[in-house]
C-alpha cells in the first residue's frame, strides 16, 4: 500500500463511490433480514402496549359508596357532587341509612364504604380501614369547604374575603410532580433506546466485519477498495438503521402518547428528544467505530464475546449510569462522553439546563466520536488482514500495513 | 507482465518470504508451488496488496503497481468464502461495482457468467445452500469480475470435481488466449505439470526453482536408459559415467562428462542389439521434491 499515489478517482468508472455501495448492502441485507424486521416491529408493539395500558389505566373510575344518616346527607350529597373537582377518577354515590346502628351494619357489611356523620366536633367519617384515602380526602376538602362556607357567612363575610391573598395553588404542586414523573419516564425511554440500540446494531456490526474477515471476502474488498471505504459503508449504513429505527420508536411513541392523558406534555418533549437524536447520533457514531474494532480484532465469531468485553462493559456503565445518576454526579457525567449521550438528554427533560449545556456536551461527545473515528480507522485497518487468532489492541496499533 | 522483484515479507523473527523473484508472463498460466507454509499465501497476498511489503516490489507492465492496476486485477483468496447469507446474484453484482462495474454492465456479466457455470437457475439462492463445488464456481466468477488485466488465484483448483476443473481450466485458458498473466498456487502436482506454461517453486519462503516445465525437466544432469539384447553389466565400465540402476539387460545412467552418453551408444552397438537408448526427464513430482528437499 505504499503506491497510493493515483487517487481513485481517474479509475471510477462507475458514479457511486465504494463507500454508499458498501453503505447500501449494509442497509438493504439487513431490512431484508427477517429477524430484524420481527425484532423492530415486537418494539413497536411494546411501545403501544405501554401506552395503551396507561391510557386505560387514566380512563378508570373509582366509585365509592358513602353512608349518611338523614342529618348528614345534606353533606354527603355536597361531597359527591364535589369529589370530581378534588379528584376526578372519583365517582361517590350517596346511600341513606336510617340511624348509627343501620350504618354501623352496612359499614361491616360492605354496602357502604365509610360511613359520613356529625361528630362532637365537626364530621365524623368512619370506615372499615385505611384504604379509601381519595373518598377521605374528597371529604375532608369539601366538608372544608363547606363548613367555611357556613361559618363565614354566619360572621358576615364569604370564603373568598377570607381567603384573599392566602390561595396556593395545589394544581400547580400536582402538576409539577407529575411532570417529573413524565421526565423519569421518558428519560428511561431515551436511556434504554440508545442502550438497546447500540448493543443490537453494535454487536451486528462487529459480526458481520468478523463474517468479512474469517471470509476472507475482506480481501477481494481490501484488493478492490480502501479499506476506510468499507468501514465508513458499514458505520454510516448501522447508523442510518439505528436513526431510522429510533426515529420509527419515537414517532409511534409521540403519536401514541397523544391519545393519553399526557398529550398535554407533547410540546414540552419536542426539544428534549430533538436533542436526544442529536445525541444518539453522535454517540452511536462514535461507539460504532469501536464496535467494528472489536470485531476485526478477532478472527473467528467465538472470539467476539473476548474482544468486545470492554465495549459491552462500557455499554453497561451508560446504561445503568444514565438511570442512578443524579444530583452533581449526573451533571458531571452529563458533559463525559460517551456516557453523556444519555445523561444529558436525561437532564435537558428534567429541565433546568442552561441554554450552552447541551451545546458544550454535543460539542464534546463529537470531538470524541471524532476521535473514536480515528483511532477506529487505524486499528480496524490493520487488524482486518491479520489472520491466526485474535489480535491486541498493541498489535493492531503497531502493526505494519 | 506481472513481476515480482525481491519481495520479501517478516512476521516478527520469522521470514515467511525472502527475497522471492519470478515473473507471470503475459498469456502463460504460471504455477506456483511449495509446501504448506512455504510462503505462497504471502507472496500472492503481498502482489494484491492486502498485506505489506517489507522489501522488495511488484511491477506491472513495467512500473510499480498501484492501487488502480490491483483494482483491475482478478483475485481469489485462500479460505475463500463470500457472503453466505445473500443470494449469489446480489453479491456478485456488489464485488463488480466494488471493482467499478456500472449496475447494469455488471448485472448483465454476472447472468453470463452464472448460466456458463450451469447456475443460471438459482441466481436468487443463498450462497451456503450451494454445494462446495458450485460454491467454489461462484468464488471464481467473483474473480474474473469485471474482465480483469491480471489472474492471482490462491489454491483455485482445491476442492473441485473433474468436471468442474475442467471449466475453471478452460476459462482459465480463454483469458491467457486473451494475453492475460494467470499466477495460481496448487498443491496438485499433475494438474500443475498439466496446466501450466511455468512454474515457480517456493521452499520455506525462498525460490528454489522457476521456469518452463520443459526447462525445468531439462536442467541437471542428464540421464538415459539402455536396453540391451544381452547383459549390461559391461556399461559399468564405461568412462565419464554414472550408473544409477542397473538391472539385466537395462542401465539407467547419469552423465558426468560431457559426450560421455555417445560413447555408451557406440559401443552398445559395437557388442551387439540395442533395443532403447532415451534421455529420462525426471517427473515434476521429482523435481518438486529435489527442490524442496
Amino acid at each position: 500500500m505504499n503506491t497510493e499515489k493515483n487517487t481513485d478517482r481517474n479509475a471510477v468508472r462507475n458514479t457511486e463511490p465504494a463507500w454508499l455501495l458498501v453503505t447500501r448492502r449494509e442497509v438493504v441485507s439487513r431490512i431484508t433480514d427477517k429477524s430484524f424486521l420481527i425484532g423492530t416491529l415486537l418494539m413497536v408493539v411494546m411501545i403501544v402496549g405501554f401506552l395503551g395500558f396507561t391510557a386505560w389505566q387514566d380512563e378508570k373510575t373509582e366509585t365509592a359508596t358513602l353512608g349518611a344518616t338523614p342529618d348528614a346527607v345534606a353533606m354527603a350529597t355536597a361531597i359527591a357532587d364535589n369529589a370530581s373537582q378534588v379528584d376526578d377518577r372519583l365517582e361517590v354515590e350517596v346511600v341513606e341509612l336510617a340511624d348509627d346502628t343501620a350504618a354501623e351494619t352496612a359499614l361491616r357489611d360492605d354496602e357502604v364504604d365509610a360511613w359520613l356523620h356529625p361528630g362532637d366536633d365537626g364530621w365524623q367519617l368512619t370506615s372499615e380501614s385505611s384504604e379509601q384515602e381519595s373518598l377521605t380526602d374528597a371529604a375532608q376538602v369539601v366538608v372544608r369547604q363547606q363548613v367555611l362556607a357556613d361559618n363565614a357567612a354566619g360572621a358576615g363575610t364569604t370564603v373568598d374575603a377570607l381567603e384573599a391573598g392566602s390561595s396556593v395553588s395545589t394544581n400547580f404542586l400536582r402538576g409539577d410532580a407529575e411532570k417529573a414523573a413524565v421526565a423519569e419516564v421518558v428519560g428511561f425511554a431515551f436511556v434504554f433506546l440508545f442502550y438497546f440500540a447500540a448493543l443490537i446494531f453494535g454487536m451486528q456490526l462487529a459480526s458481520s466485519v468478523i463474517e468479512e474477515k474469517q471470509s476472507r471476502i475482506v480481501e477481494i474488498i481490501a484488493a478492490a477498495i480502501p479499506l476506510r471505504h468499507l468501514l465508513a459503508g458499514k458505520v454510516l449504513g448501522n447508523t442510518a438503521l439505528a436513526v431510522i429505527q429510533l426515529l420509527v420508536y419515537l414517532v409511534v411513541g409521540l403519536v401514541g402518547m397523544s391519545f393519553t392523558s399526557y398529550k398535554s406534555y407533547l410540546p414540552a418533549l419536542s426539544g428534549p428528544t430533538a436533542w436526544f437524536i442529536g445525541f444518539f447520533l453522535a454517540g452511536f457514531v462514535a461507539l460504532a467505530c469501536l464496535w467494528a474494532v472489536a470485531g476485526s480484532l478477532a478472527s473467528r465469531t467465538e472470539d467476539l464475546q473476548a474482544t468486545s468485553t470492554p465495549l459491552t462493559m462500557l455499554m453497561l456503565v451508560m446504561f445503568f449510569g444514565g438511570l442512578s445518576l443524579d444530583g452533581r454526579a449526573q451533571v458531571i457525567a452529563s458533559f463525559i462522553p460517551p456516557v453523556s449521550a444519555v445523561v444529558m438528554p436525561k437532564r435537558i427533560l428534567a429541565g433546568g439546563v442552561e441554554w450552552w449545556e447541551p451545546l458544550v456536551a454535543l460539542g464534546l461527545l463529537a470531538a470524541f466520536a471524532a476521535v473514536t473515528v480515528w483511532v477506529g480507522e487505524k486499528l480496524y485497518r490493520r487488524a482486518l488482514l491479520q489472520t491466526g487468532g485474535r489480535v491486541s489492541l498493541r498489535q493492531a496499533w503497531s502493526a505494519a500495513e | 507482465m506481472l513481476e515480482i522483484r525481491e519481495l520479501t515479507r517478516r512476521f516478527g523473527d520469522t521470514t515467511a518470504v525472502d527475497h522471492v523473484s519470478f515473473e507471470v508472463p503475459a498469456g502463460q498460466m504460471t504455477g506456483f508451488v511449495g509446501a504448506n507454509g512455504a510462503g505462497k499465501t504471502t507472496t500472492m497476498r503481498m502482489v494484491m496488496g492486502v498485506l505489506g511489503i517489507n522489501g522488495g516490489e511488484v511491477l506491472w507492465r513495467g512500473s510499480p503497481i498501484t492501487r488502480l492496476d490491483r483494482r483491475t486485477f482478478g483475485y481469489m483468496p485462500e479460505e475463500r468464502g463470500l457472503y453466505p447469507k445473500q443470494p449469489i446474484l446480489d453479491q456478485l453484482v456488489y464485488v463488480a461495482q466494488l471493482k467499478g462495474m456500472g449496475r447494469v454492465e455488471a448485472r448483465t456479466q454476472v447472468q453470463e457468467l452464472l448460466e456458463r457455470f450451469g447456475l443460471g437457475e438459482r441466481t436468487k439462492d443463498h450462497l451456503e445452500k450451494l454445494s462446495l463445488g458450485n460454491q467454489q464456481r461462484v468464488q471464481i466468477i467473483a474473480s474474473v469480475l469485471p474482465k480483469p488485466a491480471a489472474l492471482v488465484l490462491d489454491e483455485p483448483f482445491s476442492g473441485l470435481d473433474p468436471v468442474a476443473v475442467d471449466s475453471m481450466v478452460d476459462l482459465l485458458r480463454e483469458y491467457t488466449r486473451d494475453g492475460i498473466p494467470v499466477l495460481f498456487s496448487s498443491h496438485q502436482l499433475d494438474l500443475v505439470e498439466r496446466l501450466c506454461d511455468r512454474l515457480v517453486v517456493l521452499a520455506n519462503g525462498r525460490r528454489v526453482a522457476a521456469g518452463t516445465v520443459a526447462e525445468l525437466r531439462d536442467a541437471g544432469v542428464p540421464r538415459f536408459r539402455l536396453v540391451l539384447g544381452g547383459d549390461a553389466g559391461w556399461v559399468r565400465d564405461q568412462a565419464g559415467l554414472d550408473v544409477l540402476d542397473l538391472d539385466g539387460t537395462t542401465a539407467l545412467v547419469e552423465v558426468a562428462t560431457d559426450g560421455a552418453e555417445q560413447q555408451l551408444v557406440a559401443e552398445a552397438t559395437r557388442r551387439g542389439a540395442v533395443h532403447e537408448f532415451v534421455r529420462v526427464r525426471p517427473a515434476l513430482s521429482e523435481i518438486y521434491r529435489e527442490a524442496t528437499a
